[in-house]
Order: structure tokens, then C-alpha cells, then sequence
């Protein structure tokens, strides 16, 4: 698919077909295009645990689930637990040397070991590893980057799939997961069986509200000629809901025996 | 209480609209008599009325409404209970009957869902 294509048709995708498995290839191509998001201090700040539904046990599969994603858990086939690792940046003073030394961060742009070891690693890693809630808002968006990444590459190789709320507290039981791991998404995937459009993109506040050139409030013009384009290559599609959209969600209740 | 009574419940009333409203349809008058007369049912299990169903899972705070998640969970569990009761055997019919109330739950503004038929 191509680029503008793929961003266009990514949709939260909530119906699975629960018998179809996903490829255990399709998996780690996934994982892979995680790993080499862009990353702050080069270190990887996502952390994942991919669990196969049918492997847990009914106990723990029902203690994972909050109210409203009980149905896509269970339709879906593979479950991939995102975490965000607030000790990524304790490896920066290594990492980022590694940058310099294969002439990512340079001294054209004035970075050498020395800054670093002096500076980088003093005046901004060590506050921030030790100011949490600063940590915490660093770690999420970074792990955030990684997981959008997994997100189109599962639409690019064919899959539904989506991120939603889970139960972090049980799952660290379940999963064993250590204390330094934030919980932040499970990301579900599948072969939907809804429409892969699942009715059209969604609804978004106007571009004029969110974008400003200059100062913010002063609205970054949006060219009406570049709208065009962009639909005729397929990344702005015709939003949601299309006509039968209501009809599919009800037929798919009914087929799962879900409540309408 | 019979389902002209249970029809006339505010939340019962809340239901009905909000479902049409949702679907773009109004359930057809034999459906939503089916469905108006599992609810009742399903009252009778509980020793409640509709209104006061809902009302049970509502708590007000300084922050505004939440759900009593304790006992959201053993309303599930009673709505499977509910489900096994009405299917005697026939599981789609079972589910039917318990999706009835969970909608009736769900248009009320109580989240909750059940586990899919696979």
C-alpha cells in the first residue's frame, strides 16, 4: 500500500474474525517496525508482551478486560501489550555517545562525548529520571512514536487492528510485568471482520482549529488544491458514518451475539 | 408487574428512545414486546424495577456520577445467570434474551457488554 494510502485507511478496528490466527511473521514484522521508531536518547522506550487470547486462561483473559473492551478481546486473536519503560533514559550516556560515534549527532551541530558526559547526561537525563511526572510524560510519548509504528504496520500487511484501555494492575500479574513498566495499550490484532474501512474515516476537528503558522490563533491556511490531492491518493477518505455503517455494526452484534 | 408497566418506566422509556434513535430504527412492535417481556423477567430475578436497577449502579461524588464497579459486576453475572435461565439448551436464544437486558443497560448509560459467541 502506499504511504498516503496506508496513514488514510488506518482505522480502530473492534470486529476480529476469532478463528483466523494472526501469522506469527506478521508479528515480528510488527515488533520490528517499533524498534526503529525515532526514539529520544536513542534508547527504546516501548516495551511489548505479545500473548497469544487462546493461551491464557479464561480467569486471566476475564481480568484483563474493562467494560467496554471485553467483545474486541475476545474476537481478537493476538494481543500486544504496550508498555512504556521509564529506565530507558539510565542508558542515554551510552546511546547517545553511540549517535556521535556513527555520526548521527555530530559536532557540526555541536555534540562530542564530552557534552554528554558534562551536560546531556547531568543537566537533562538525571532531572529528568528523577522528576516523575516529567518522566512519565516522556516515556509515554516516546513509546507512543513505537506503537504508532506497529499500528500502520499492521494495516500495511493486511490486519485489523486498534489500541485500547486495559486492566494494568492484572496484567502486571498475569504478565509478570516489572514495576519500572508503565502500562499504556494493548494493541489488538486480527483479519477484521467488519470492513476494513469500518465506515469511513472519523471525525476530526476542523485543521484550521488544530494548526497555526506563526503565533498560535493564527490559523495555518489550508490549500484547497492539496485537500484534492491528498483525497485523489487516498489518504483523506469519505468520513464516517458511510450509509450502511449502522446496518454492518448491527449484523456483526447479531453474528457475535452481541447487545445492539 | 407486567410489561405495560415496565413500559412505562423512565429508564424503560430512556431504552426504547435511545435505541431508535441509535439503530435509525424503532424495534418492530412484536420484537419490542418480546423484549419489553424479558425485561420484566428479568425484574422479577433481580426483585427490582427497571428505575430502580439503573439507580442501583449510579453513585453521585463531588466529581459527578459513577458506576458502582462492584456491582456492575454481579449485575453481569446475574444477566449470565438470566441468559442460562431463559435458554434452556438453546444458547442463541439464552443470549438474545440476556442482550435484550443489556441493552436496556447499555441505552441507560451503564457500559457493559458480553463475551462473544465464537
Amino acid at each position: 500500500m502506499q504511504f498516503k494510502q496506508l496513514i488514510g485507511s488506518r482505522r480502530s478496528i473492534r470486529y476480529f474474525q476469532p478463528y483466523r490466527a494472526v501469522e506469527r511473521e506478521k508479528i515480528q514484522t510488527i515488533l520490528e517496525a517499533a524498534r526503529i521508531a525515532s526514539q529520544a536518547v536513542n534508547s527504546n522506550w516501548a516495551k511489548a508482551i505479545v500473548v497469544n487470547r487462546d493461551d491464557l486462561s479464561e480467569e486471566d483473559r476475564t481480568a484483563l478486560k474493562t467494560p467496554t473492551t471485553t467483545a474486541q478481546l475476545d474476537l481478537a486473536p493476538t494481543w500486544i501489550f504496550w508498555y512504556g519503560d521509564t529506565t530507558a533514559p539510565s542508558v542515554g550516556q551510552t546511546t547517545l555517545k553511540q549517535l556521535v560515534d556513527v555520526g548521527a549527532l555530530n559536532p557540526s551541530h555541536g555534540w562530542s562525548h564530552a557534552y554528554v558526559d558534562n551536560i546531556i547526561w547531568t543537566q537533562v537525563l538525571t532531572p529528568i529520571m528523577s522528576d516523575p511526572g516529567t518522566l512519565a510524560v516522556v516515556t509515554a510519548v516516546e513509546a507512543g512514536i513505537a506503537i504508532c509504528q506497529a499500528l500502520l504496520m499492521a494495516v500495511d500487511l493486511g490486519l485489523g487492528t486498534g489500541i485500547n484501555a486495559f486492566n494494568g494492575a492484572k496484567a502486571s500479574e498475569v504478565l509478570g510485568v516489572p514495576a519500572h513498566l508503565i502500562p499504556l495499550w494493548v494493541q489488538l490484532l486480527g483479519y477484521p471482520a467488519e470492513s476494513p474501512d469500518a465506515g469511513g474515516q472519523r471525525p476530526r476537528q476542523p485543521f484550521e482549529e488544530l494548526y497555526f503558522e506563526g503565533r498560535y490563533g493564527k490559523t495555518f491556511e489550508r490549500d484547497k488544491n492539496v485537500v484534492k490531492q491528498l483525497e485523489s491518493e487516498g489518504m483523506l477518505q469519505p468520513q464516517a458514518p458511510q450509509p450502511w455503517r449502522k446496518d454492518e455494526v448491527r449484523a456483526l452484534a447479531r453474528m457475535f451475539g452481541l447487545p445492539e | 408487574m407486567t410489561t405495560d408497566e415496565v413500559a412505562n418506566f423512565a429508564t424503560v422509556r430512556q431504552w426504547l428512545e435511545a435505541y431508535s434513535s441509535h439503530w435509525n430504527r424503532a424495534a418492530e412492535a412484536a420484537e419490542q414486546q418480546r423484549k419489553l417481556d424479558l425485561l420484566r423477567r428479568y425484574c422479577e430475578l433481580a426483585g427490582r424495577d427497571p428505575d430502580a436497577l439503573v439507580a442501583n449502579l449510579f453513585r453521585q461524588t463531588p466529581t459527578g456520577t459513577k458506576i458502582w464497579m462492584k456491582r456492575r459486576r454481579t449485575e453481569m453475572a446475574r444477566i449470565d445467570e438470566f441468559e442460562t435461565l431463559i435458554a434452556e439448551g438453546d444458547q442463541r436464544a439464552g443470549r438474545e434474551a440476556g442482550n435484550a437486558v443489556r441493552s436496556f443497560f447499555i441505552h441507560n448509560g451503564v457500559a457493559l457488554t458480553a463475551t462473544p459467541l465464537r
